[in-house]
């Protein structure tokens, strides 16, 4: 076996130039999928945590009736009592208790369907950084004349208005009578999700409790926990001490963007494994020449005594001594580079400006430890796939053929 | 006088690209410990086929090849790779060496595929180096060495592991005439020496005076089988 390995390892080195070709390449197309990955990865993470620090947050509670109908009669029983409860709770950073129900939002001339959020201006703030997001206007002041409005700017596009602009909107109160109020855009905030921003105006409770004639209201109760990764063991015990109420996490909230997260993962890999594979055909390539270029030597090889199986062995380990050594040195350039631009972070062309869309111009790539364990993996199984059909062709040699001196 | 090879009635035919050729044809031959034979005759006349059947390279078409008693002709391939190991030892016109390895490492790879104990291979690949007077190569690469030093290796090589038995096709074909003698005088020294029956093929003449049994193939058959004094040799 010793001998084995000195033999493959010096035969690797034969022919220098290309070998290192090979393994120059497999360390680029390493570095170039796991460069990828972590990009889409850390991109796609960036928007899920935005998601769910400024839309979601991690746990909301609603009445049941609530979910399918959206409306101001399907409060949450004594809400407020239980949102300072929850306030209480060593586990939870922040609450916000809502009246949400739809509505109409109506400028000087136009109309559109929106999500009228009635909240608390401190506990949001606390809870969905709404003060944050702000682009222009002002944080519900409680000045002027009319009660403030915050709004998307993608509505306000829409809608055509502007800060200090006036906004009728349009809701049923719990008796289902139809109320118009007025109200002054105070602010407008901007966010990743272009639909929210679209849809979700936030308005003081107060305010509008007392529209629909229902002091006390509180239909949403959206919770920030203090340790993310809790979420499922939270929400699960929250349901079993309030089994009337409709309790889900965020992953139940926004469903598709939890699978995509989840799938991504399987997404990304399978873009390394293409790389790859299209390297594994050159790893291929290569070695099947060095089998063709020593066909005397591996009939001689074989007529002094040497099995088949060690010849297809040595072929092998030819194989994946080069698939080691580009794999070892891909990965940890990869590391390298990965820590280095997670420092410096990298400056995405054509994303300057977007800032104010909510995305962001600049990416730190991180991608987890496990993703290195996968592409050497990858790398393993398809160094091994390469050289089966060259060792295969290498043990087809006829020894007294390759012998006779042509 | 012992037996080491016996053929009987054997016969290898090729699938030529026109006809069949019949390239060994119904030989009968009986090869004794200790020999240093020639198989001589002209180019096409099936010397390398009748080593490779002998050496158990090849299969025959027909007939049997006998190691001491021992049937090669219908052994399964994996015994036979095996059977080669142990019990021959080759000498190859060219691609004789492995060329990543040195001289000492080649002398030593059938000892080292015998799994041989590290220390009894190391000394005899080394006395082995010497016997062929190249104790002062033991390092070097194929590619550094002569046509004729790599021959050399090749014989040391080839009687390190002591065979049954050594096959050398034409061995001296790529030599000059003093590197040829040279070697020639080694194989009969050693053959001498180690007691190591030796067939070698050739249409050197200058060689061929060397051997003390010389047989002539004409067309795959035995045309002559002559013994040679051993006062001749001297
Ligand atoms: N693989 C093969 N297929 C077909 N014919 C073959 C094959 N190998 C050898 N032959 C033929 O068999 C005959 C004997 O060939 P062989 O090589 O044994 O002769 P040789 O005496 O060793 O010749 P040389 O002195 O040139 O080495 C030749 O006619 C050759 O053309
Ligand atoms: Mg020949």
């Amino acid at each position: 076996m010793k001998t084995l390995i000195i033999i493959s390892w010096r035969n690797i080195w034969r022919n220098r130039t290309r070998s290192i070709i090979i393994i120059l390449a497999l360390v680029l197309g390493i570095m170039g999928g796991i460069f990828s990955a972590a990009m889409r990865l850390t991109a796609e993470q960036q928007q899920m945590e935005d998601a769910l620090k400024n839309q979601i947050s991690h746990i909301q509670i609603h009445h049941p009736g609530f979910v399918a109908n959206p409306e101001a009669s399907y409060s949450i029983p004594r809400g407020s009592e239980l949102a300072e409860e929850l306030e209480q709770m060593d586990n939870i950073w922040a609450v916000s208790a809502r009246t949400v129900f739809d509505g109409m939002a109506a400028s000087a001339n136009m109309n559109a369907g929106v999500r009228i959020k009635g909240v608390n201006p401190d506990s949001e703030a606390h809870t969905t950084s709404l003060d944050e997001l702000l682009e222009e206007g002002t944080y519900f002041t409680g000045e002027g004349r009319l009660p403030g409005v915050i709004i998307g700017r993608e509505l306000a596009n829409d809608l055509n208005c502007h800060t200090g602009s006036r906004m009728v909107l349009t809701f049923q109160d719990k008796n289902n009578n139809m109320v118009h109020a007025s109200f002054r855009v105070e602010g407008i905030y901007t966010m990743t999700s272009k639909d929210f921003e679209r849809r979700t105006i936030f308005a003081h409770r107060e305010v509008i409790n007392s529209h629909i004639d229902h002091p006390d209201a509180v239909t949403e109760i959206a919770i920030l926990l203090n340790d993310m990764e809790q979420y499922r063991q939270a929400a699960r015990e929250f349901q079993e001490v309030w089994p009337d109420l409709k309790v889900r996490h965020w992953a139940q909230l926004a469903p598709s963007r939890y699978h995509n997260l989840e799938i991504l993962d399987q997404v990304l890999i399978w873009i390394l494994v293409i790389i790859l594979l299209a390297i594994s055909f050159g790893l291929l390539n290569t070695i099947l020449m060095s089998i063709l270029e020593r066909v005397n030597e591996l009939g001689l090889l074989m007529a002094l005594g040497m099995k088949r199986s060690k010849v297809f062995s040595m072929v092998m380990l030819e194989t994946a001594m080069i698939a080691i050594i580009g794999g070892i040195l891909g990965l940890l350039s990869s590391y390298a580079m990965i820590q280095i631009l997670n420092t410096s972070g990298v400056r995405l062309p054509g994303a300057e400006g977007m800032e104010e869309f909510g995305y962001a111009s600049v990416l730190y790539p991180d991608i987890p430890v496990s993703f290195y364990f996968e592409t050497a993996v990858v790398v393993i199984i398809f160094a091994i796939l390469a050289a089966i059909y060259p060792a295969w062709k290498a043990i087809k040699i006829p020894p007294a053929q390759a012998v006779r001196q042509e | 006088m012992k037996t080491v090879i016996k053929t009987t009635r054997l016969q290898k035919v090729y699938n030529g690209s026109v006809a069949p050729v019949t390239a060994v044809n119904d030989v009968n031959l009986e090869f004794y410990e200790g020999e240093f034979t020639a198989i001589v005759g002209p180019s096409g006349s099936g010397k390398t086929t009748f080593l490779n059947l002998i050496g158990g390279l090849d299969k025959p078409t027909a007939g049997h090849v006998h190691i001491e008693g021992v049937d090669i002709s219908t052994m399964k391939e994996s015994k036979l790779f095996d059977f080669r190991l142990r019990n021959i030892g080759f000498i190859f016109q060219s691609y004789n060496l492995i060329p990543v390895l040195t001289a000492k490492e080649n002398v030593s790879f059938i000892m080292l595929l015998q799994k041989r104990p590290r220390a009894q291979m190391e000394r005899r690949a080394v006395e082995m180096l010497e016997q062929v007077g190249l104790e002062d190569k033991l390092n070097s690469r194929p590619n550094q060495l002569s046509g004729g030093q790599q021959q050399r290796v090749a014989v040391a090589r080839a009687l390190a592991s002591k065979p049954k038995f050594v096959l050398a096709d034409e061995p001296t074909a790529n030599l000059d005439t003093k590197s040829a003698f040279n070697l020639l005088d080694i194989m009969l020294r050693l053959n001498k020496e180690e007691n190591i029956t030796l067939i070698f093929s050739t249409h050197d003449q200058r060689v061929i005076d060397r051997a003390r049994r010389v047989i002539t193939l004409v067309d795959g058959a035995v045309s002559e089988d002559k013994a040679v004094s051993a006062e001749k040799n001297v």
